[in-house]
């Protein structure tokens, strides 16, 4: 068998297994739409002054700002369990594989299309609820922010999954998500514009992204695009490095 | 007194279980009293934006019931979901299901007391509380609510991704239809919660709750004990 045939093989087992839990599929689907869709209707349309990436400055309303933000947090919290729970299973199953012949790269491919794909779903049901309530001047810097959002943190989630137990792992992603995408990087809150130190965390780019898009007609977030994708590269090394080591020690 | 004797020893069995890493007991301190630091400051512009009414104080009081509720929520759903096989075991060796539930149910009181201590102590620090006593006992409520909420999620779903989220949606029904968080009451009169957070609210404001109140979240906190209760004896019980 090629390593093409056998990570072809790794990744359709890999799909197989989280088909067998179809209430997975239902729930990512269901919990974005439904967090987005009520967040946004419930927003009162407060007028507020928001800065835009560029150096721009931009009226809008809380509802609209919900609208281009909310999805961030909620995709944030779900790509992160996503990211916990398929590395408990890739640290459970593939050193078996590697055992039996795969090498540590296939078993690592088909772990991260799991992962890639259940983000996949999860951004779909938020960016459907919310052109359900919102309209942005420009989609694809919304939906990229959404994306990278989604992939940072599952990266997170999966090394939090490597390093921690469970309900530790868990515990991190809430507080993670919530405070870095849904809390600081948020300009409902504050002055409109994220704190000094908020470059820092890795929801900066992603979120002024999201920002951007729905704010913004000409795209003016190419540093934050930038640093958005070098978060998502450096954490997707460490997660397959983690990987990588994990189903080679064997036992 | 026989059961007692058999229950206590296995119930810190039980704590240890779940405090083994000692990561684990440094988030059990760490996310609660960050959780109301942090959201404490927000929580007012939050129901603000929603339509709400919820004052700012009220708003930082309610942010310590909601880390204790879902602290306690999660621990209880993994609680139930790692433990099936260990528990049936027990169970079939002598301890019985009655035994080992009440155990879990224990074990799980005592960590939603932690949690709960935790953030009532930083709320207290944080902004000072006219109302101690009441705000203590509704931040208590929350998480043991939570416990029910947890274990039956964790009795139904096998899978942890799948019963995570599911925390997480209820958790998120709670948030979105919390007493004053919103104008629209939508589910308001439904969520697990409601009377907690009535209590927790005017307790945060300054305000004292009536007799009416105390006796409905007496009777939420009791039914929610009452469904891990059989949630726990369930896993115990149950083959596979």
């Amino acid at each position: 068998m090629t390593g093409l045939a056998r990570t072809a093989t790794a990744t359709r087992m890999a799909f197989r297994d989280q088909r067998r839990r179809p209430l997975v599929i239902v729930l990512l689907v269901a919990l974005p739409a439904y967090v987005v869709a009520r967040s946004i209707a419930q927003t009162e349309p407060t007028p507020r002054r928001i800065s835009v990436p560029g150096g721009l400055e931009a009226t809008t309303t809380m509802q609209e700002l919900h609208g281009a933000v909310m999805a961030g947090g909620v995709i944030a919290f779900v790509a992160g369990l996503v990211g916990v729970f398929v590395m408990e299973s890739a640290l459970a199953g593939d050193r078996r594989l590697v055992v039996a012949g795969f090498t540590p790269g296939e078993t690592i491919a088909a772990r991260l299309a799991v992962v890639v794909a259940a983000v996949a779903v999860a951004l779909a049901a938020s960016v459907a609820a919310t052109a359900a309530y919102f309209d942005p001047r420009s989609w694809p810097p919304l939906v990229a922010g959404l994306a990278l959002t989604g992939l940072i943190y599952a990266a997170i989630g999966a090394l939090s999954g490597a390093l921690l137990d469970r309900l530790a792992a868990t515990y991190v992603i809430l507080f993670a998500a919530l405070t870095d995408v849904t809390i600081v990087q948020n300009p409902m809150f504050g002055d409109g514009t994220p704190g000094s130190l908020a470059v820092l965390l890795p929801g900066y780019g992603p979120v002024r992204m999201m920002v951007d898009g729905g704010f913004s007609g000409a795209f003016g977030a190419q540093g934050e695009l930038a640093l958005g994708i070098a978060w998502t590269v450096a954490l997707g090394a460490a997660v397959t490095a983690c990987l990588r080591r994990a189903v080679r020690r064997g036992g | 007194m026989r059961m007692l004797n058999a229950t206590v020893p296995v119930t810190g069995a039980f704590v240890r279980e779940h405090l083994r890493a000692p990561l684990t007991l440094t988030l059990l301190v760490a996310v609660p009293a960050l959780f109301v630091l942090i959201f404490a400051s927000v929580l007012g512009e939050f129901a603000t934006a929603l339509g709400g009414t919820l004052a700012e104080r009220s708003a930082t009081s309610i942010s310590a019931g909601w880390a204790a509720a879902f602290l306690a929520g999660t621990l209880a759903f993994f609680q139930v979901s790692s433990s099936r096989g260990a528990d049936r075991r027990l169970a079939l060796a002598g301890l019985g299901p009655g035994r080992v539930a009440s155990a879990r149910i224990a074990a799980a009181v005592v960590l939603a007391l932690a949690v709960s201590i935790v953030a009532f102590a930083t709320l207290a620090l944080r902004t000072g509380i006219e109302h101690p006593a009441h705000a203590a006992a509704a931040i208590v409520a929350f998480a043991l609510i939570y416990i029910g909420v947890g274990a039956a999620v964790g009795a139904v779903v096998r899978s942890p991704l799948e019963g995570s989220l599911i925390v997480v949606l209820a958790f998120s029904l709670d948030v979105f239809s919390g007493p004053r968080m919103t104008s629209n009451a939508g589910l308001a009169e439904w969520t697990p919660t409601r009377d907690a957070a009535e209590v927790l609210v005017a307790a945060g404001g300054g305000v004292g709750s009536p007799q009416g109140d105390w006796l409905a979240l007496a009777a939420a906190v009791g039914g929610s004990l009452a469904v891990a209760f059989g949630a726990f004896l369930l896993v115990a019980r149950r083959r596979g």
